[in-house]
């Protein structure tokens, strides 16, 4: 564990360092308030701190501040080194975000037995973040698949069609149904479907990129937000991502099955400023237009703009199975 | 060398206490000693020039310092003066800073020997 000792007193300084290093500590020692708070505000900084309280350049307490104000994502455990004994003097001292103080000198025992309070507490720390982000991510994905689920993918698309309007640029909505999923279903039962649907989501994310955003929409439905995509591009990115879902079969406990999917795809070029349950249904009918035609392709939806929607299949199956 | 035997808190260095403060490392302590002898001059003159100024905040700043120095090397006495020199520097009080500053001198007069003595004996 690294922990950070600011003592300008270089005697002070070497004896913490000898007690700790025996203790198994990683020692930074620095002589300054400021170049102390620099330390403890770098990400991977110590987290374990001894502060003394008069400093050149800042005090303990100011360190302390300065600590609490700009490190925000881990939690840093400081004590503060004083030969101040009023009770003014601590009540100061730990207002100014110490966790703990420890009159000078300090005894080696009592140093350590104070650490491993603090080392008890930052584990606490840790084990709460690591809950919290747990939680966090159950709420905002699905669990079979671990893609974003319904609420986020249409929160996260959303916000990506009011920047694009804004910027003037191009995003495209892909919806894709696996096709005959209540027959994958039936045939192999709902353990090989859930195989096909978490062996689909993984190539959905290998399939696009960095910036685009995938979601579970529905049952075996899939929602992809291609990110300042041309709509030029869309429709080849769109087959692109079919093809990586119907060219190889999919491995599952019940053996190798293959599966299909079809889109609609709508590119914001077209639409202007619309709402999205407007065009998502739109989307909606081009994934039905391509069911229509054959399954297993892809299809643009019109826009409403110009008269009813409409929706062209641009491409005809091939090697259809399921 | 001494070793403490009875009232501690009038001892020149409570080396007892040192010791354990230390843990009983005494290539630590020897370190310690060697810092001590090197920084503890710098100090004291900024002290004294402090003094003869009669610039308050430095006489509380290097008495805190020399304080902080003597505690860790459980030097009691000499730690205790230099407490009321910095206590004198907080509140701001002239009168009576050439006593205290004698007093302290004093102290080191007995200080000084016992280190040197302890320094020879522990050369490494």
């Amino acid at each position: 564990m690294k922990i950070l000792i600011a003592d300008d007193e270089t005697l002070s300084r070497k004896l913490l360092e000898k007690i700790l290093q025996r203790a198994g500590y990683d020692v930074i020692a620095v002589e300054n308030g400021r170049l102390a708070a620099e330390q403890l505000c770098q990400p991977e900084g110590p987290r374990l701190a001894l502060l003394d309280w008069m400093m050149p350049e800042l005090d303990g307490p100011g360190v302390c501040r300065e600590v609490r104000r700009r490190r925000k994502l881990s939690y840093v455990h400081m004590i503060l080194l004083t030969s101040k004994e009023s009770k003014e003097d601590i009540v100061q001292g730990l207002q100014s975000g110490a966790d703990d103080y420890l009159i000078k000198p300090c005894d080696p025992e009592e140093l350590k037995a104070r650490l491993r309070t603090g080392l008890r507490i930052l584990d606490l720390e840790e084990k709460l973040v690591e809950a919290r982000e747990d939680m966090r991510f159950k709420a905002t994905h699905d669990p079979l698949t671990s893609l974003f689920n319904r609420g986020v993918i249409l929160d996260l698309l959303g916000r990506e069609l009011a920047r694009t309007y804004r910027e003037k640029g191009c995003t495209t909505l892909l919806l894709g149904d696996v096709d005959h999923f209540k027959i994958v279903n039936d045939t192999y039962g709902h353990a090989a479907g859930d195989d096909v649907l978490q062996e689909i989501a993984r190539r959905l994310l290998a399939s696009v990129r960095s910036y685009d955003f995938v979601g579970r929409y529905g049952g075996e439905e899939f929602l992809i937000v291609l990110n300042s995509c041309n709509a030029t591009f869309a429709f080849a990115r769109a087959e692109e991502i079919r093809r990586a879902v119907a060219n190889i079969a999919v491995q599952t406990t019940r053996g190798p099955i293959r599966v299909t999917m079809s889109f609609g795809l709508l590119s914001s070029a077209d639409w202007g400023v619309r709402p999205l349950e407007e065009l998502l249904h739109e989307t909606d009918a081009a994934l039905y237009a391509s069911k229509a035609s054959g399954r297993n392709c892809s299809s643009i939806a019109r826009p409403k703009t110009s008269c009813a929607a409409q929706q062209l299949p641009l491409h005809a199956p091939s090697g259809r199975t399921h | 060398m001494q070793n403490p035997v009875q009232n501690t808190a009038g001892l020149v260095v409570n080396f007892a206490e040192l010791l354990e403060r230390v843990e009983n490392d005494h290539e630590l302590l020897w370190d310690l000693l060697a810092i001590f002898k090197k920084d503890f001059p710098r100090h004291r003159d900024s002290l004294i020039e402090a003094i003869a100024r009669a610039e308050m905040k430095q006489v509380e700043s290097s008495s805190h310092t020399l304080k902080g120095m003597f505690s860790n090397l459980a030097m009691t006495r000499a730690a205790a003066a230099a407490a009321h020199l910095e206590q004198m520097g907080r509140n701001g009080e002239r009168a009576g800073l050439e006593d205290a500053l004698a007093h302290f001198e004093h102290e080191l007069a007995s200080l000084l020997p016992e280190l040197d003595a302890y320094l020879k004996g522990a050369r490494r």
